[in-house]
């Protein structure tokens, strides 16, 4: 692994710790900070060949170049010191870059604005970059959103973008930066991880930029040529941010499956399952056991679930731009896996289904001892439902990932459909597993461990290599009982008998001593 | 003041004081001094003013007449003719709010079960790390033996960047892009609770054993910490520990110090 550290690059990092604050009067002020905190991704010649760099996609920016995605100014323009110094500060959501604006102070982010420039000449000979003027805010409201939807079409967004918006176009299986590394198209219903921000202002400065080294180009010129008006690429900008919720979702610990007053909701698309809330559970490549995966597809996976006192359902929506095995996303998976190959190892091969499990501990755990989240352990093994697009749903038994069996198809049912870059999937199964110790039982009332991963075949997803998450919760509710009304109105009629007797007490004491005291009083 | 001088208005006043003191001093003050600090538990608030009352209920009963005269308010609103709307107030009001409280105490909650998690357990005397008997009782990161340790530094950053970063992130804060994936949230290095209160021989513990090396009360289930002496050898351990401590500017705990170290 140290190949690919320059021999420079590490005297310098040692010169740098060794060397007293008084040596360094002549040294860049940016490049402490910058050799200490930044190095690491980006590299300490700021070429982007960091110890990190292979383990993390998208890589880090290759300051050589002077390209810079997230920016005010025009398209190919280089970014002015405040674009610079907002990445910095706020980091880019959707990739490894954090922000530092609560790390470092302002003279330190400052100075790595300036050092960042000095790794690229460009900043010499070309001019003061100017942001662009992007006018006032235009549009917006339901009308503003309908013409964005019609800007969508014309201006062809959906050709990457996808029809619904989730990174599913057609070119999307192909699409590589700059440095022919994989890049995915947005998934425009994820806000939240968009690198230069989700509001509307943000996609609209996305929109008039572009973003430099990438596949996504700047529709300025849609203006100049007459294509769109300002207002039009706003409410452009209005309809992508509808794309996503209202609110960024937060992972909420339980999961609740409420007890439905009908009959339960069956296929996923039934309009039933609107009635029931749904819970973002948030997933990140599996690095914890060999091989590790650092490029996962599915970045997290939408829950819902139900029961009726009998049987569990749960429906599971995730996004992943195909539906695998999918041969024209072939040169996209072996792009990834070559990425990927340096470190963890020979890939998992073509032709992978998509899949999802939902892990449960085999026995509901007495006291809080859980099975490990990632396939159990050998004193508490999980159990797990298993779903692949190509064979369906089975159930599974396990000590561990390395020691599972499968238990064959079961009694848990299942019903996919794959729509326009969405998985939506329901599995049901009844609460009751008989005497079978290795299948969990349901009970309701109380909160069940469950655990999801998830694989995209596509994208070369397959066993360790794929989504996980660590435990959650799932709740089944029960009727409220009548003694939750009943006990307070106990309570809060018995504290006013007890405060009447007090009181009553209270005034007859004072009554009998009143009687008491002015006797003799008056007897004077 | 007139109010403050009465031992049921001083009584009122301390029990709030010392509210705001636990609940929010605690918390505040201190960064004000350039000092660290935590919030206070809500059970370890409550015991605190469970004690500041019972110290109030002696200070009110000194001697009886203080003791009189703390009463008093009380005795006159329950006695008073002209207290008589107040009484009556009251005496729905507390009523209502008593069953409001049962109320909430009772109604069906989706809550996760609370788990008590030791985020520092006590570490096994010794370990067996590949193959190999490690006593972590007095043991000290070797590569600190020599003097110099920048390359040392350089090392455990690649081994960090390499293998850490996703979850605990680049400030060695907790935060990195892996870290919303997990509960518990990674550790954050740059918080004084974690490796600065510890010798490198138990953050060599937690690093070679990982979530599932520890003990139950550390909650190995939920874990994500891998297991790295699959991963890493012994010196790619030692040498990220120094980088920890170094980048996050910290020292660590040494045996010398404390023969205990470690053991909380």
């Amino acid at each position: 692994m140290r190949a690919f550290v320059s021999s420079a690059g590490l005297v310098a990092a040692a010169i740098a710790l060794a060397a007293p604050l008084a040596a360094q009067d002549a040294e860049h002020p940016g490049k402490a900070p910058y050799d200490k905190w930044c190095s690491g991704c980006h590299g300490v010649e700021g070429d982007g060949q960091g110890y990190g760099t292979e383990y993390m996609l998208p890589r880090p920016r290759d300051f050589t170049q002077a390209l810079y995605q997230i920016r005010t100014t025009e398209s190919g323009g280089l970014p002015t010191d405040a674009d610079i110094l907002a990445v910095i500060d706020d980091g880019m959501p959707g990739t490894a870059m954090p922000g530092w604006r609560e790390r470092l102070t302002r003279d330190e982010r400052d100075a790595l604005v300036d050092y960042l420039k000095t790794f690229s000449r460009f900043f010499e000979t070309e001019g003061t970059p100017q942001a662009l003027d992007l006018g006032r805010p235009l549009g917006g409201g339901a009308d503003g959103i309908a013409a964005g939807r019609e800007v969508f079409e014309r201006v062809e967004c959906w050709k990457c973008h996808g029809d619904a918006g989730r990174g599913d176009g057609t070119s999307a299986p192909d699409m590589t930066d700059d440095n022919d590394d994989p890049i995915r198209p947005a998934d425009l219903s994820e806000p939240w991880m968009f690198n230069g921000g989700g509001t509307v202002e943000d996609i609209y400065r996305r929109l008039r930029t572009g973003l430099d080294g990438t596949p996504m180009p700047s529709s300025s010129d849609l203006i100049t040529s007459g294509v769109a008006s300002e207002e039009e690429l706003w409410n452009l900008a209005h309809y992508v941010r509808s794309l996503g919720p209202e609110t960024f979702p937060e992972p909420a610990e339980v999961i609740r499956a409420d007890l439905a007053e009908g009959a339960l909701p069956d296929s996923p698309g039934d309009a039933e399952w609107a009635g029931y809330e749904r819970f973002w559970v948030p997933l990140v490549g599996q690095i914890l056991v060999a091989p590790r995966w650092f490029a996962p597809s599915v970045d997290g996976v939408w829950v819902q679930a139900a029961h009726d006192g009998r049987e569990l359902a749960l429906r599971l929506s995730w996004h992943d731009p195909s539906q695998s095995p999918d041969s024209i996303w072939d040169a996209w998976r072996q792009l990834v896996e070559a990425s990927m190959r340096p470190v963890e190892g020979e890939p998992a091969g073509p032709d992978l289904p998509d899949a999802l499990s939902v892990q449960f501990p085999a026995v509901m755990p007495d006291g809080r001892e859980l099975p490990f989240f990632l396939g159990g352990d050998s004193r508490r093994p999980a159990y797990t439902w298993l779903w692949n697009a190509a064979d369906g749903v089975s159930e599974a038994f396990g000590r561990g990932l390395a020691d599972t069996e499968s238990l064959g198809a079961g009694d848990v049912s299942a019903q996919a459909e794959f729509d326009d870059g969405e998985w939506r999937l329901v599995m049901r199964r009844t609460l009751d597993a008989g005497d079978d110790d290795r299948r969990l039982s349901f009970v309701t009332g109380e909160a069940i461990p469950v655990a999801f991963r998830v694989w995209d075949g596509n994208n070369g997803e397959a066993g360790t290599r794929g989504s996980i998450s660590s435990w959650y919760y799932v709740h089944l509710t029960e009727p409220t009982p009548a003694s939750t009304y009943a006990y307070p109105v106990i309570a809060a009629v018995l504290s006013a008998l007890l405060g009447l007797l007090i009181v009553r007490r209270a005034q007859s004491a004072s009554a009998t001593s009143e009687d008491a005291h002015p006797a003799p009083a008056g007897a004077v | 003041m007139r109010y403050l001088k009465h031992p049921l208005g001083a009584a009122v006043a301390i029990m709030v004081g010392s509210y705001l003191l636990i609940d929010f001093g605690i918390v505040y003050i201190p960064p004000l001094l350039g000092m660290d600090s935590a919030p206070v538990p809500n059970s370890v608030v409550l015991q605190y003013l469970a004690t500041v009352f019972a110290g109030v209920l002696i200070l009110a009963s000194w001697n009886d007449e203080r003791w009189a005269e703390f009463k008093r308010p009380f005795q006159e609103t329950m006695v008073l003719p002209e207290r008589r709307t107040l009484r009556s107030i009251l005496m729905v009001a507390l009523p209502l709010l008593i069953g409001l409280f049962v109320f909430l105490q009772v109604r069906p909650t989706v809550a996760a079960p609370s788990t008590l998690r030791s985020i520092h357990p006590a570490p096994p005397s010794q370990i067996d790390f590949r193959g190999r008997t490690m006593v972590l009782a007095g043991l000290n990161n070797p590569l600190r033996a020599d003097g110099s340790i920048s390359e040392d530094y350089e090392e455990g950053k690649r081994v960090y960047y390499q293998n850490c970063l996703p979850c605990h992130g680049d400030a060695l804060a907790g935060d990195g892009h892996y870290a919303r994936g997990f509960n518990p949230a990674p550790l954050s290095f740059d918080d004084v609770g974690t490796i600065a209160q510890l010798t490198e021989s138990f953050v060599f513990w937690r690093v070679a054993k990982g979530g599932p090396g520890l003990p139950v009360e550390g909650t190995p289930w939920h874990s994500a910490m891998p297991v790295w002496e699959d991963f890493l050898t012994e010196d790619e351990i030692w040498s990220v520990i120094v980088f920890m401590y170094e980048q996050a500017g910290h020292s660590p705990r040494t045996w010398e110090e404390d023969e205990e170290g470690g053991e909380h």
